[in-house]
This record gives C-alpha cells, sequence and structure tokens, in this order.
C-alpha cells in the first residue's frame, strides 16, 4: 500500500514533534504561566497574582548581586577561555611530533562531567588536604583558603571553568584555522606581509565568525552557571551565587515555584538578547565577507 | 649574466615523488617564458620554487645575481597570479589590490593612484568596492593581475592564470597579458598546459615532461623542429605524424618505407639507411591526383579547417584540409618532403 507524501512527513517529524511539545514547548508556556501565580510547592491554592514576582525579583538585593556575579563570571570566564583556546589553537596549527596525543590530553577536561569536575576540583583546591596547598607548602608558600575565602571562591570556580571549556574554544578556533586555505596564506607571502600582518588581516578575520559562534555558545552556557557553583560552594553562597544558583535556591530550596519560575524568565530573556546579539553581528561579518549566511 | 638562472633544481617530496629532476634555464630580462608540458610535469613546482613557495631539494635559483635558492617569498621581488586567484575573502578589490603595498610602506596617495592605474588597465573601476565572491572568475583573476601588477616585481610568476577561465575571458586576458608584456617589457614565467597559450605568449616555451626539460626554443623552433618524440606529439593540435620505419638506400636516393609496402618517400636530409621514427605536421599533407593511396577514417570539421584521419598502406596519417571528405572515401596524399622530420627510434631524439 502506498502511503501518502504529507502523512509519511508527519510520520518521521511527528515523534519529535511529540517530545519538543512535550519536554520544551509546553514546559516553557507553563513557565510563563506559573511565572504570574503565586504557586509554592509546599501545597496551597494557587492564585494568579499579575507581575507582582517580577516587582520582587527587582527588589531582592540577591538579584542584583546574582547578576553582578553572573556577569563577571561570564566576562573573565569566556573572554579568558577565548584568548587561551585560541592560543593553543594557534600553537596547534602547524603538525609537529607529538601533536595528536598533546590535542588529545588537551580536549580531556571537556569530556568530563561538570559535577565530578566541580567534586574533583574540591578534592584539588581544599585548603588542608589540597594538593595545590600541599605543594604550596613544599615550597614554604603562601596557602590560600580556595574554596572559603569569599574573595577566593569565584576566582576558583572561573578557573576550573577555564579549565574545562578552553579546549572547546581551542577545537572550534583549530576548525576556524584550517578552514583558511592555504593558498591565502602562499598570497599573503607573495605580498610580503609580516607575521603580525598576516595574522591580523588574514587569520584573524577569517577566523572571526567561527570565534563569535564560540564565544556565543560559551556565554549562553556560562550564563546559565550552576553546576560548579553547585559542587563547589553550594547554591546560597553570596560570594559565588549565581542566577541559576539564586533561581535554584527560590525554587527548590525555598519552594517557592512561582517566585523561581519568574527567575527562570528573566534568564531565558538575557539568553535570548545576547544570542540575537551575536547571531546578528556574525550574519553582518558573513554578509560582508560575500559568504553564504547561515 | 642571465637575470633568472635555474641550476639543476631539483625538487623530491618528502613520500619520495621527485617532481622535478634538474631544471637548467637562464632567463633575460624582459624576456616571457612559457613552462608548457602535461599535468604532473613538473613545471608549478618550478614555478612555485622560483616563487619561494616550495623549498628546493637541490640545485640553485639565482634572480638578479643573488642567490636566492632558500629564501622565503618576502624576500625575493616576485608578484604571482594563482590558478584559483587567491583572493582575500573578506577584503574589497581594492583592499586586495592594495594590500602588497601597503606591506611595503607606500603612502596611501601612492596606493590610491597605483591602483586607480592598474584598475583602469585591466578595467575593473567599477568592481573595486566589490568583494571576490560577488565577482565572476575571469574578473576574479583580472583582480588577481592587478594585485601582482600594482607593485612592480623583478619577475612574474603565472600558474596557469587562464586555466579556469571560459573561453571568451581566456582569450581577453590573453590579449591583454601580451600587450602588457610588450609595452612594459616584463620578465615572467608562464605555466600552462595549453599549448595554443603558450605559442602566442611566448619569447620562449620550456617544453617539459616527467620533470625534466625536453626543449628550449621559441614557438616557431619548437613547432617546427621539436628536439624528440614528446615535444612532436605533444606540440600542435593534432601532433605531428609519426611513423616508425626505415631509410632505405633505393638507387641513388635515400627513401622512406616501411615493411609490408612499395611505397617509398624520398628523403633529401644528409642521412643514412636506419631505423627511423618518420615525422610530419599535418599541415604539409594535401589531397592530391596522384601520390599514396588511402581512404579516409574520420573527417574533423573545425570551421576554418579540418583534419582529416586517412588510412595509407605506411599507416594512419592525419591531413589538415580546408576541403572536405566523406568517410569512406578514396584520395591520394601529397606529403611535402622539405618538411620531414627524421627521429632516432631509440633515444627519440630528433636526427634532422
Amino acid at each position: 500500500m502506498r502511503v501518502k507524501d504529507g502523512v509519511l512527513k508527519y510520520g518521521f517529524v511527528g515523534p519529535a514533534l511529540v517530545f519538543l511539545i512535550a519536554f520544551n514547548i509546553f514546559p516553557l508556556f507553563y513557565n510563563i504561566y506559573l511565572s504570574f501565580t503565586d504557586a509554592e510547592l509546599s501545597g496551597g491554592v494557587t492564585q494568579l497574582i499579575g507581575g507582582r514576582n517580577y516587582g520582587v525579583i527587582f527588589d531582592d538585593t540577591r538579584y542584583g548581586t546574582a547578576l553582578r556575579t553572573t556577569g563577571l563570571f561570564v566576562v573573565l570566564a569566556v573572554a579568558t577561555e577565548l584568548i587561551l583556546g585560541f592560543a593553543l589553537a594557534l600553537a596547534l596549527q602547524k603538525p609537529f611530533w607529538g601533536k595528536p596525543a598533546i590535542t588529545t590530553i588537551l580536549l580531556v577536561p571537556m569530556m568530563l562531567s561538570p559535577a565530578v569536575m566541580g567534586l574533583y576540583w574540591n578534592f584539588i583546591l581544599n585548603g588542608h588536604y589540597g594538593v595545590v596547598n600541599q605543594a604550596l607548602s613544599v615550597f614554604g608558600l603562601f596557602q590560600p583558603q580556595w574554596l572559603t575565602d569569599p574573595d577566593l571562591k569565584l576566582f576558583s570556580i572561573l578557573m576550573i571553568d577555564i579549565w574545562m571549556w578552553t579546549p572547546f574554544m581551542m577545537l572550534i578556533a583549530l576548525a576556524g584555522l584550517n578552514a583558511i586555505p592555504n593558498h591565502l596564506y602562499e598570497a599573503a607571502a607573495i605580498d610580503r606581509a609580516s607575521r603580525w600582518t598576516v595574522f591580523r588581516r588574514i587569520t584573524l578575520p577569517l577566523c572571526s565568525p567561527l570565534l563569535f559562534l564560540a564565544v556565543l555558545l560559551r556565554t549562553t552556557d556560562a550564563l546559565k552557571q550552576f553546576d560548579l557553583v553547585m559542587a563547589v560552594t553550594g547554591p546560597n553562597d553570596r560570594a559565588t551565587q549565581t542566577l541559576s544558583a539564586l533561581l535554584y535556591q527560590v525554587m527548590f530550596r525555598g519552594y517557592k515555584i512561582g517566585l523561581g519560575s519568574s527567575y527562570s524568565i528573566v534568564i531565558l530573556l538575557i539568553v535570548i538578547a545576547l544570542a540575537t546579539i551575536f547571531i546578528r553581528y556574525i550574519a553582518g561579518i558573513q554578509a560582508k565577507q560575500g559568504r553564504e549566511t547561515a | 649574466m642571465p637575470f633568472l638562472e635555474l641550476q639543476n633544481l631539483q625538487k623530491t617530496y618528502p613520500d619520495g615523488t621527485r617532481a622535478v629532476r634538474g631544471i637548467d634555464l637562464r632567463v633575460d630580462k624582459g624576456e616571457f617564458i612559457v613552462l608548457l608540458g602535461p599535468s604532473g610535469c613538473g613545471k608549478t613546482t618550478t614555478l612555485r620554487m622560483i616563487a619561494g613557495l616550495e623549498d628546493p631539494t637541490g640545485g640553485q635559483i639565482t634572480l638578479d645575481n643573488q642567490n636566492v635558492t632558500h629564501l622565503p617569498p618576502s624576500q625575493r621581488d616576485v608578484g604571482f597570479v594563482f590558478q584559483f586567484y587567491a583572493l582575500y575573502p573578506h577584503m574589497t578589490v581594492q583592499k586586495n589590490i592594495a594590500f602588497p603595498l601597503e606591506n611595503i610602506g607606500t603612502s596611501p596617495s601612492e596606493i590610491e593612484a597605483a591602483i586607480d592605474r592598474v584598475a583602469r588597465a585591466l578595467s575593473i573601476e567599477t568592481l573595486l568596492d566589490q568583494y571576490p565572491r560577488q565577482l565572476s572568475g575571469g574578473d576574479q583573476q583580472r583582480v588577481s593581475l592587478a594585485r601582482a601588477m600594482v607593485r612592480t616585481p623583478d619577475i612574474y610568476l603565472m600558474d596557469e592564470p587562464l586555466g579556469t577561465l571560459d573561453a571568451e575571458h581566456r582569450l581577453e586576458l590573453r590579449a591583454f597579458i601580451r600587450r602588457q608584456q610588450l609595452s612594459l617589457s616584463i620578465t615572467a614565467i608562464y605555466v600552462t598546459h595549453d599549448q595554443e597559450e603558450a605559442m602566442s605568449l611566448a619569447d620562449r616555451i620550456v617544453v617539459m615532461d616527467g620533470g625534466k626539460i625536453r626543449q628550449i626554443g621559441s614557438p616557431s623552433e619548437i613547432y617546427t623542429h621539436p628536439a624528440d618524440l614528446f615535444v612532436a606529439n605533444f606540440v600542435g593540435s593534432p601532433g605531428m605524424n609519426l611513423l616508425s620505419g626505415q631509410i632505405v638506400q633505393n638507387g641513388d636516393n635515400l627513401t622512406f618505407t616501411r615493411p609490408d609496402t612499395d611505397i617509398h618517400i624520398p628523403i633529401r636530409a644528409n642521412t643514412a639507411p636506419a631505423q627511423v621514427v618518420f615525422g610530419m605536421r599535418p599541415e604539409f599533407i594535401r589531397p592530391a591526383n596522384r601520390g599514396i593511396p588511402g581512404k579516409v577514417i574520420l573527417s574533423e570539421y573545425l570551421g576554418s579547417h579540418g583534419y582529416v584521419h586517412v588510412d595509407t598502406p605506411i599507416g594512419e596519417l592525419v591531413m589538415r584540409s580546408t576541403d572536405r571528405f566523406a568517410t569512406g572515401e578514396k584520395i591520394h596524399l601529397h606529403l611535402n618532403e622539405t618538411h620531414i622530420r627524421l627521429f632516432d627510434p631509440d633515444t627519440e631524439t630528433a636526427l634532422t
């Protein structure tokens, strides 16, 4: 029996569509609905309370602090990862002895679960028995309290994040570098460009769309930073409380589902706004270079 | 002292491929040299070694009294036109052309004047603000030529610059390059596998095969006096008619003949009876009332003329003709004896 094309089409797409609606679309709209209610996990009658939750958010000092913490975290983490990752990619661009092994080792941090990494680094950075401080003590150096000093906690989480995600930047930067055809470097050599000129005017601009894409992915991901905070300090430490940690605290420790939902909507809006700006920017660059827009 | 000299130039790649097996070439200032050969003959590798894009594994390159053998491209004064243009995709045409001048610290006003000059010469004034991706292949190659010509390098190196263009653009740019060459008497090495291009552009043609030079000479020397069987066959379209046979004493005269035939072609050249390869260009064969009998087996019509393949008792001969013949038609052929070329069948080199 022949199945009509239209039926077949929905047959293929259907299952994915059902999952998408059940686990993405429906929760999103239900979340929006909840953010306008006073729903609590502890029960009681849920009532629509209009925009009052959003008012609460902007009056809450924790929100401002979490926003600053998140912003600082995103900027420092992504910028450092970009610079280190690109530098590593440049170092790995040309073939040399041992390159495959080194590349593989460099990619290991990225392949491990963030939660496991958080626990692992808890041991490494522990003030009393951690490897880092033991090493410092051998040389008689000052031993910082990486995980308990309020001034250092965020820095420690930042370091772990950089350690984990620099390989990701490196990988994408390498893809970008490899996509630059060799004859352009040859043309530049004929045109007597210095190494710095080649980097500044050939390598960097041709690599930049992919670098921006990597920054976009890392930024949206870092904005949601939660697992490392959770594993290293817990969700309710003012020095490290990111927006996601605050959301978790409100929703799952305070059981305030309605308020928590409005927090998540705010985070979502920030992510969407940033992503839109980045995507427009990348499209702009590509249009300028006369490439097909992605 | 030649302007450019290649001495026993060699290139063996790490995988053992011997791309260039010892090349000697002397180029005078203002000469337009074409490296001609089939793909894989080492002509592009030779060019890239002159540019500094490949490091020779043997021999020496001298340019303008300086040993440049192992110098990077930036320390030689060369312009290079790539087969696939190699334009910077993120720069406008203007920026592409300006790039080589900016790198040597030319002032902005001079750069502007220079761009203006080459853009006019190559009729790309209207394209200056566009990006390479927006241009046709022909226009991209114009820009590439402009980028090479905006600076006045010691020598221009061109790697099949017209190879990817359509026929119309190819002829147009070929004429442009020839005019530039004549008016500015630039020194250039030009690589191509297209013999027509080589003939029309070159002061001297270097025919290469298997990483070696087969013959160096003016286009007419190469065409009329090929040094060996490879050149005789490769140059000319179709190539020279080549028949192996022997020269025998026939009374007072020497004649060329083949076994199992009583056809004898008189040989006037000062030679002795021997095994030879007999060669004649298709245009020196014409239909006649008497002569070598044959049957037309294929007739190629090309407009102004045609090529007629004729089966004769001494072998298949291709004749250039303005007359048209039907397949199967019985005709007689006359061979112009002053244009006979003889080759040694063992060394494959020319005897006359």
